[in-house]
């Protein structure tokens, strides 16, 4: 993988890696990504993409509006910066 | 009679639970199985859960410090069941970070095995074997993506089961990868996971993924081994393994040899589709809502997201990384879209060997590993020693790893594999291997 390629990557995944590390783990992945290269060689003939593994029935809610009663509890201890809220963090 | 109808049956001090939580406090400074003590436990058969699965009130992080600090408002439902049911919450149970790894060693504080604390404990599940080996009544709460109830429960000496994908709800687990997470149970004999189970599994409206069908009993009398499997374990595995085979035989099952070429692609397939959702899940991580909070915010968004993200271990930044990869545009239908339709190729191959009989293979192919060694593998070594425990995983298939021997001191375990939903003819099967071989263990703190 050139450099900018993995650079491009890095930045995709909001992931910085200091020099030794990345080094290290810019190895490993090249690594992992040949041994996924080996499955080329299967043929998956007709099979469909498998997303779940096993059928799941398609399932809906009725629409209607639910009271969240742990939304208070979020709220509390709430950070602000400037006039912002910051959050709220659960 | 079960460990928990003899727990029940047996008069108990007043001091009972303080005196577990204080010699659990003790040895757990040894051996690092909880993250969490529970001190307030004072009903209720013990039981444990995953550090990614939320208990309310209670600190729940998967192990990661991106997490650190965050108590959930909720309980998982599989706890809440349990809560409704006179067990009591003891603590939580360290684990590799996110559910990533397979030895246990991808955390800040790894637990240690309690047959000899330089060997592993296995992963992901680690503290949850280890405490259903230390304690004589205890119930692990453990979860599975790709092998992480089978492996520690194998290293530890303990009984792990892992369900049909969707038969518990995976409401209140911190997500590693949606389509392959099953919230399952650690314990020390298969009657006791009988009980529980049917106490956690069933329809949950709170997750569109589970689904209400009654688990079956519909028992086999063939042993299937794969070729391809006992290709991959080490000498002394095998041949411990050929004297399970025999005990089997004597015990009236048919064995026979099968050969399923594309299980040894599995290892690929898995860990694509694994990171590919991982990644996705991980982007919730974003210094705001939960755990870590960035402090700088004169910083632009991605530069304070980039900030926060640095929490993350390092095997947690590679599966990020490797996710995005098989993801990109360019590439996703090479990597992502041929490992679903592999997946699918996968379990229809599965399934029809699973209509003759049960497959079974060594839980590793590998005996237990010490620190020591595991921190000459590379990533993609620590990957492929998942070879066995992936296949039911990826599948969705329920399995059951059961203690078989000892071999140095160190126990061996056996993974038997049966089709979806007849999650209770494995149970039934591992119970009677129980009525003729007898478990070891080296502690049994709350013993009565």
């Amino acid at each position: 993988m050139q450099e900018a390629e993995f650079d491009s990557l890095l930045s995709t995944c909001r992931i910085q890696l200091a020099n030794g590390e990345r080094e290290k783990i810019k190895k490993d992945i090249e690594e992992v990504i040949r041994y996924f290269d080996s499955m080329d060689s299967m043929d998956c003939g007709g099979f469909g993409e498998a997303y779940h593994p096993i059928q799941i029935p398609e399932k809906t809610r009725d629409d209607e509006v639910i009271k969240c009663s742990k939304s208070d509890s979020y709220l509390k201890g709430i950070k602000t910066y400037r006039f912002y809220v910051v959050g709220p963090k659960i | 009679m079960s460990s928990i109808n003899e727990f029940y049956s047996k008069e108990k001090k007043e001091s009972y639970y303080e005196t577990l939580v204080k010699e659990l406090s003790s040895l757990n400074k040894e051996l690092n199985a909880f993250s969490t003590i529970n001190e307030s436990i004072n009903s209720g058969y013990p039981f444990s859960a995953k550090d990614n699965i939320c208990v309310k009130g209670f600190e729940s992080t998967a192990s990661s410090r991106i997490l650190a600090g965050y108590k959930p408002e909720f309980s998982a439902t599989s706890i809440n069941k349990l809560l409704s049911k006179d067990f009591g919450f003891l603590g939580k149970t360290v684990m590799d970070e996110f559910g990533f790894g397979s030895f246990g060693v991808n955390c800040e504080t790894p637990a240690r095995n309690p047959f000899n604390p330089e060997y592993v404990a296995g992963g992901s599940s680690s503290g949850a074997a280890v405490a259903a080996s230390i304690m004589k009544y205890h119930l692990a709460i453990a979860e599975s993506t790709g092998g992480s109830i089978s492996t520690p429960a194998a290293f530890c000496g303990v009984v792990g089961f892992t369900p049909t994908y969707g038969t518990v709800s995976r409401y209140g687990l911190i997500d590693y990868a949606n389509s392959l997470d099953k919230i399952g149970i650690i314990s020390r004999h298969a009657e006791d996971i009988r009980e529980a189970f049917s106490v956690i599994q069933g329809e949950d409206p709170q997750d569109s993924t589970s689904v209400g069908k009654v688990p079956e009993e519909k028992k086999k009398d063939k042993i299937i081994i794969l070729k391809e499997a006992m290709e991959h374990a080490e000498e002394k595995v095998r041949s411990s393994f050929a004297r399970l085979i025999g005990k089997l035989e004597n015990m009236g099952y048919k064995v026979e040899e099968k050969s399923f070429e594309p299980i040894s692609k599995a290892v690929s397939i898995y860990y694509i589709i694994s990171m590919a959702e991982a990644s996705t899940n991980l982007a919730k991580y974003t210094g705001f809502k939960y755990g870590y909070q960035g402090e700088d915010f004169t910083k632009g968004y991605n530069a304070f997201f980039t900030e926060a993200r640095n929490k993350f271990g390092e095997e947690a930044k590679r599966r990020v990384i490797l996710g995005t990869f098989v993801r990109g545009a360019s590439v996703k239908s090479k990597y992502y879209g041929k490992a679903l339709r592999a997946r699918a190729l996968i379990i229809d191959g599965m399934n029809k060997l699973l209509g003759d009989g049960y497959i079974l293979t060594p839980t590793m192919p590998i005996t237990t590993p010490k620190f020591t060694e595991v921190k000459e593998l590379t990533p993609l070594q620590s990957y492929a020693s998942d070879i066995l425990t992936i296949p039911p995983n990826l599948c969705g298939f329920p399995h059951i790893s059961f203690p078989y021997d000892y071999v140095g001191g160190m126990p061996l375990g056996a993974q038997l594999v049966s089709s979806h939903f007849n999650d209770n003819a494995v149970i039934g099967f591992a119970e009677q291997w129980e009525k003729q071989f007898e478990y070891k263990f080296r502690y049994n703190l709350g013993s009565l």
